[in-house]
């Protein structure tokens, strides 16, 4: 009779599916940011705070969801990493910066919401210096898609099908870039929103964009997802055009680029995304 | 929510814990998972909940028995303290029964334990503490009359 495995036996190990294991530790921390949402959740629920017309928590809650999103998709493409380099000592270093970057980041999210003060854009002398390094903080935590798209870009897997890693390296190349187009534009502005009334409440639905006027987090909501749609777009077109096909995953990228721009300008001017939806 | 409905609701929820620790012999898997893992999470959530929302708002602290007091004259504080005791004393009876069935300690034996940790959880630590430690000194008895696993 051995204790050990009976004293085991509730916790069956837990196995990452295969398409995560590229980068095994991107992936449980993404799996913990979701986890993350229950106990944020519940406070969620229970706290009747509000900043900017909307719950305290609301904020930890959308953030947790990102980055589970952003790491659980760098570790889908670490997969055209090519093979040994996430093993390499230098990337190993790296990698666990960014995750303590993260954790950083969110620890002051958490902290913020349950002093229920303003995570960003707080003016106190002390929630300013805050500000700023966590403004390092999000570009160094975004600086690993740039990283994997150079590297799946230069060297990476293609598994006959290059158009789609084309794809996957330009759509993460774009999103430091027009991460810190939108967002430094925004810092710099002191606020995301342009004219209308500095709330949440009457936003659109979900991502809480004005309806009264310019929002600068839809360029940047567009501009961070670019590893989502450009690598979609490819997916498409080497279905459609073939596999060997690169111009349409360019032109298309392109085309993104444009688009971004054109909610950017549109923020910038004052004027709502998609004003009709109202 | 109202608070006293989450009382109620943490304590139903931790009554169920109970109730399948009792079903030990039947289900031992099935209740482990339950009363082990599921309802604790569960009761965890809810702490981590009340203390993420009302922490920064209550007063006190845990520097003396005052400040105890004073921390806990905020009744979502309040709340999340008897949460803290239904999630762990549950958590030490799920554990008792894990440590009985590995040290071939009998289930009816066992009884008076999980109940004096249900109500007066160290209490019940303690007996158990005693109880393994004289399980240990006649190890020999002890596996004829347990229920084997």
């Amino acid at each position: 009779m051995t204790d050990l495995t009976l004293e085991r036996a509730p916790l069956r190990s837990f196995a990452l599916p295969q398409i995560l294991r590229g980068e095994p530790a991107f992936a449980a921390v993404g799996l913990l940011m979701f986890w993350l949402m229950l106990p944020t959740g519940a406070a969620a629920l229970l706290d009747r705070r509000q900043l900017l017309g909307v719950g305290v928590w609301d904020k930890p809650l959308k953030f947790q969801l990102a980055l589970g999103i952003y790491l659980l998709t760098l570790a889908l493409f670490a997969n055209w990493l090519p093979a040994g380099f996430v093993a390499g000592r230098r990337y190993r270093v790296y990698a666990a910066s960014v995750l303590v970057a993260i954790g950083l980041e969110m620890a002051w999210l958490m902290g913020a919401a349950a002093l229920g003060v303003a995570s960003h854009f707080n003016a106190t002398a002390i929630g300013t210096l805050i500000y700023r390094s966590m403004g390092g903080l999000a570009i160094w935590l975004t600086s690993a898609s740039l990283v994997y798209g150079v590297v799946i870009a230069r060297r990476g897997r293609d598994f006959g099908n290059p158009a789609l890693r084309d794809g996957i390296a330009v759509g993460l190349m774009l999103v430091l870039p027009l991460t810190l187009v939108t967002a430094g534009f925004m810092s710099a502005w002191g606020s995301h929103f342009v004219g209308g009334v500095a709330s949440d409440a009457s936003g659109l639905w979900l991502m809480g964009w004005a309806r009264d006027g310019g929002d600068l987090r839809v360029a940047h909501f567009f501009g961070t997802h670019a590893l989502h749609v450009v690598p979609v777009l490819a997916l498409v077109s080497s279905a459609v055009l073939g596999k060997t096909r690169r111009w349409p995953v360019r032109l298309g990228a392109v085309l993104f680029v444009a688009f971004v721009a054109y909610t950017f300008v549109e923020a910038v001017s004052g004027r709502p995304f998609l004003g009709f939806i109202g | 929510m109202e608070l006293e409905t989450l009382f109620s609701l943490a304590s139903t929820l931790a009554l169920s814990g109970w109730v399948a620790l009792l079903a030990t012999p039947l289900l031992p898997r099935l209740s482990q998972i339950y009363a082990g893992i599921i309802v604790p999470a569960a009761l965890a959530t809810l702490y981590a909940g009340l203390v993420l929302a009302f922490w920064s708002s209550g007063h006190g602290g845990f520097g003396s028995l005052a400040a105890v007091a004073e921390l806990f004259a905020t009744p979502q504080v309040l709340l999340a303290g008897w949460v803290h005791y239904l999630a762990f004393d549950l958590l030490v009876g799920a554990w008792q029964v894990r440590q009985a069935r590995a040290e071939g300690i009998g289930f009816l034996v066992l009884l008076p334990c999980l109940a004096l940790t249900f109500l007066f959880g160290p209490i019940g630590l303690l007996l158990f503490l005693g109880l393994r430690a004289a399980n240990r000194l006649a190890p020999r008895q002890a596996a004829q009359t347990g229920v084997t696993p």
